[in-house]
């Protein structure tokens, strides 16, 4: 599943690139994440609990920071084990562009979700997808508002 | 499937009660979404308190010019009521093409738009209809009930308790049905209520939408033909293997006008 988008936020790059890089922020703009931690400037694993409906699953997930470019661009990959629940795998590429207003984030994602979860949520999880990256960015701006 | 409590409440405040001092608990309606969902161990809830012991959450009543349903009222029940085809043939009708009979006999209207599939027939008729969804805090407008996909105005601690339809001049609710499953692939029900026409759609986006531009074009000429050449976006809808999001949207024309002429 290919998830392509962009979003303007109303602040500048080299404060959402700081606010990409923060856990404590991730943290708090990710919906359903329990604990973030940075195991190296490249490397961190997080505890989400992701609630499809009915279906309400923990994911440790193990994320590593690749082709960082500061401000402009990176690459996140990541995977995330559910237990019996199943797996989720994926990469995104981020580029953060300065633009009139703030700063235009472009994300080009590429996510495969595997075992129980994809056989019986396979018709929610684009969806659900798109709930939770709107969720991420509405936390995000609320994060600059709250912040400046 | 977890071990987890099982507590049976007699009574709306009593489940409220019972589920506030659970650590991780659920209400318990038809249990047709959840039940299996645990099974499958893709929910793991510490408590089910089942509402099956409290009678005061089932039945059917006129209360003037509404159709008011207890919220443990099953799709069975509201298909066969004379009351109902009587009022609102057309909500009977929605309820007896839900799912299959044991979905039906199980299944209850509360449980159905707590859980807010996005396929989910239910949701079509509460905002179609234009309904206010009674809990036990408050009265939730029906444009404000569903938020997005699987996620309604319901608090984690509410209990729905009923669901009050004004009764229309005219309404129908047509659907293309997953042939295996029942659920919508589209669903649109068609309204003529007291502030004017609504045409509200299950099925194609993340959660049950009304169409603007369908409501306007029946308001000035309520036929199947005032919808000719319009529309809807397939930026957002559902996608999966069963339709596309531009079938989807060729069918919400498509279901909107079989519904006007069943009306």
């Amino acid at each position: 599943m290919d998830i392509v988008g962009e979003r303007v936020i109303d602040a500048p790059r080299d404060r959402v690139w700081d606010a990409l890089n923060d856990p404590e922020v991730l943290k708090a703009c990710i919906m359903g994440c329990e604990e973030i931690e940075q195991d190296s400037e490249t490397e961190l694993r997080a505890t989400v609990v992701a609630k499809f409906g009915p279906v309400k699953a923990k994911f440790k997930a193990d994320i590593s920071l690749e082709d960082l470019n500061p401000p402009e661009s990176y690459r996140l990959v990541g995977q995330g084990q559910g237990g019996i629940a199943g797996f989720a795998k994926g990469g995104a590429a981020i580029t953060l562009e300065e633009v009139e207003g703030g700063t235009k984030l472009s994300y080009n994602a590429d996510m495969a979700i595997g075992g129980k979860l994809a056989q019986v949520g396979s018709r929610l999880i684009g969806s659900t997808t798109n709930k939770m990256i709107n969720a991420f960015f509405d936390a995000l701006d609320e994060h600059f508002s709250a912040g400046s | 499937m977890e071990a987890f409590n099982y507590r049976k409440a007699g009574s709306a405040d009593e489940a409220v009660s019972t589920l506030a001092s659970a650590a991780d608990g659920k209400f318990l309606a038809g249990g047709m979404t959840l039940l299996p969902t645990m099974k499958q161990m893709l929910a793991t809830p510490d408590t089910l308190v089942d509402l099956g012991g409290a009678s005061e959450l089932v039945g059917i009543s006129r209360d003037g010019d509404n159709l008011v349903i207890g919220a443990m009222t099953t799709h069975a029940t509201v298909a066969g009521s004379a009351e109902v085809h009587s009022a609102i043939p057309a909500l009977a009708a929605l309820a007896s093409g839900i799912g299959d009979p044991m979905v039906r006999n199980r299944g209850t209207i509360g449980g159905s738009i707590a859980n807010a599939d996005p396929a989910a027939d239910y949701p079509a008729a509460v905002v179609g209809l234009n309904a206010t969804v009674n809990t036990n805090k408050r009265s939730i407008a029906a444009d404000e009930f569903f938020v997005d996909v699987f996620e309604t105005a319901l608090a984690d601690d509410e209990l729905v308790v009923s669901v009050s339809f004004p009764i229309p001049a005219k309404a129908a609710y047509q659907k293309f049905p997953n042939p295996a499953s029942r659920y919508a692939v589209v669903g649109v029900m068609v309204a003529q209520t007291g502030d004017g026409v609504r045409v509200a759609v299950t099925g194609a986006g993340p959660s049950v939408f009304r169409a603007s531009s369908f409501e306007d074009a029946l308001g000035g000429n309520f036929s199947a033909s005032a919808l000719d050449g319009l529309s809807v976006s397939a930026d957002n809808l559902n996608e999966d293997i069963h339709a596309s999001a531009a079938y989807r949207a060729n069918l919400v024309g498509v279901m909107a006008k079989r519904a006007v002429a069943a009306c």
